[in-house]
């Protein structure tokens, strides 16, 4: 049987799933933290930060991710002092700065979705906030990133899908997600095909589960403004 | 009659493209302005320049004295607060309700507490003929009923001004009455207002002063009764003519 390595390995295929899910989360949670200030820069007056935005975002956009995780997990190593803290089959030195890596990469593509939000809102609603008197702020705040949240959610799951498959560059730094538990399996085995069927399986059942999940969060926004079409 | 607004020597240009020269004129207290002409004349200009929505433009804008041309930022939000805008897309918050639509910038900039604006607000809706609507979504609504909301919402802030940009362009011809009765009434009770249209016959019954603009300068000023009936500007009586055909 094709399959029967797994009534031995699955404790490994158990573990990189839980390493992939948790690298995501964080690379997640950063990239629109970033994307959050970025946009925020690139949108801005002052040609210094929008400037810096824009280098930024091309650069990411512009390069492999494998060499953006590189680059950035030997950098933060000699800077940042994390402890070799055994984590699911990892050490959170890799792990760590693997995650910040895919973040920071996520957050080039996440402030251009926000930007393509707040862009989509039309003009009219940021005059009629300031006409009332309220600041630019309050109307960016309160009135327009809540339209534009509401218009990117299928873009922001994309990319959300997108970076649980990309995930899988933070092999090269030695985090033990989950294609890495299946090649090293596939090593071991001296044949890599099933493991890696596996690996696929997993990935998919990942990125289904989390499109179900946007669409949810779609419907349950979509009903307070109730009504539309 | 007091001046609630000054306009002097107003000029605007983008780039090459002089969109407003020569523009002074004064708005009294209770004051009905209804600025007409064609296309393209430069009427949403010159509002928009009024509240600095359009920047950059050379002369004066004073409101109740002060400048809103130099003002700097603080000073202009709290002469904003003062003129009320209606939009002809009308611009309604569609992530807030009708009452929130209309709450939410009172309750912010403290001009009342949450009970007091929600007071207002439902009073304000029920001028307006939409009580019933308080907590209907925009995109539910009429486009007749939307102006009505971005009417009752600019009267939330308690304005010394009511500035309007077409604000029956945008609607099917049976929704046109309803807003412009709101308007009416608005008048009536002494609202000082600045009014673009293209509703000659409102205008005519409306307006104190008839500004009729053209390739960005005041062709032609006077009373309704003046630009309707007596005034012999060429182009006046060219235009009047085309849109009362
Ligand atoms: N943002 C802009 N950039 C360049 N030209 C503009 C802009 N807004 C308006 N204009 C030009 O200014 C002129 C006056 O426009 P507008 O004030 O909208 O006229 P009206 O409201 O009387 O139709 C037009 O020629 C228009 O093309
Ligand atoms: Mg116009």
């Amino acid at each position: 049987m094709m399959f029967n390595f797994l009534e031995k390995y699955y404790p490994l295929f158990l573990q990189g799933t839980a390493q992939t899910i948790i690298i995501s989360l964080i690379g997640i949670a950063f990239g629109i933290l970033l994307g959050f200030i970025v946009v925020m820069m690139r949108m801005s007056r002052l040609k210094v930060l929008s400037g810096i935005a824009r280098v930024y975002i091309a650069i990411v956009r512009g390069t492999p991710a494998m060499i953006q995780v590189m680059l950035i997990y030997y950098t933060l190593a000699q800077f940042l002092d994390i402890p070799s803290i055994q984590f699911l089959g990892s050490t959170l030195d890799r792990v760590i700065p693997g995650s910040i890596a895919l973040g920071i990469n996520s957050g080039a593509y996440t402030a251009e979705i926000f930007r393509s939000g707040i862009i989509s809102i039309p003009v009219g609603q940021t005059e009629a906030g300031i006409s009332l008197g309220l600041s630019e702020q309050t109307t960016m705040k309160s009135i327009i990133l809540p339209q534009a949240v509401r218009n990117i959610l299928p873009a922001l799951g994309n990319e959300f899908i997108s970076l649980i498959k990309e995930s899988s560059v933070l092999f090269y730094i030695g985090v033990q997600e989950v294609t890495a538990q299946a090649l090293g399996i596939g090593g071991t085995l001296y044949n890599y095909v099933p493991p890696l069927i596996v690996a696929a399986v997993i990935y998919f059942i990942l990125t289904f589960l989390l499109s179900q999940l946007m669409e949810f969060i779609e419907k349950k926004m979509g009903a307070k403004y109730a009504h539309i079409n | 009659m007091e001046n609630i607004i000054e306009v002097k020597n107003l000029r605007k240009a983008y780039g090459e493209n002089v969109v407003l020269e020569d523009i002074s004129f004064t708005v009294g207290r209770s004051e009905k302005v209804v600025l007409v002409g064609p296309s393209g004349g430069g009427k949403s200009t010159l509002l928009r320049c009024l509240n600095r929505l359009e920047d950059d433009y050379s002369g004066s804008v004073l409101f109740e004295g002060a400048s809103v041309s130099g003002a700097a930022k603080e000073e202009l939000r709290k002469l904003r607060q003062k003129m009320g805008v209606v939009f002809q897309q009308f611009n309604l918050f569609p992530n807030m309700s009708v009452l929130e639509n209309i709450m939410f910038a009172p309750v912010k900039l403290k001009i009342d507490n949450q009970i007091d604006a929600k007071k207002h607000g439902l009073e304000l809706l029920d001028q307006v003929g939409l009580a019933e609507k308080a907590d209907a979504y925009p995109q539910s609504l009429s486009g007749g009923q939307q102006q009505r909301v971005a009417i009752a919402r600019a009267l939330a802030m308690r304005p010394e001004v009511m500035l309007f940009d077409e604000p029956t362009s945008a609607l099917d011809p049976e929704m046109v009455g309803e807003v412009l009765s709101v308007m009416e009434k608005l008048a009536k009770e002494g609202m000082t207002m600045i009014i673009v249209t293209h509703e000659m016959s409102f205008a005519r019954d409306v307006a104190d002063k008839v500004m009729f603009m053209d390739k960005g300068r005041i062709a032609d000023v006077g009373t309704s009764e003046y630009i309707f009936h007596e005034s012999t500007n060429p182009r006046t009586k060219e235009f009047l003519a085309k849109v009362m055909a």
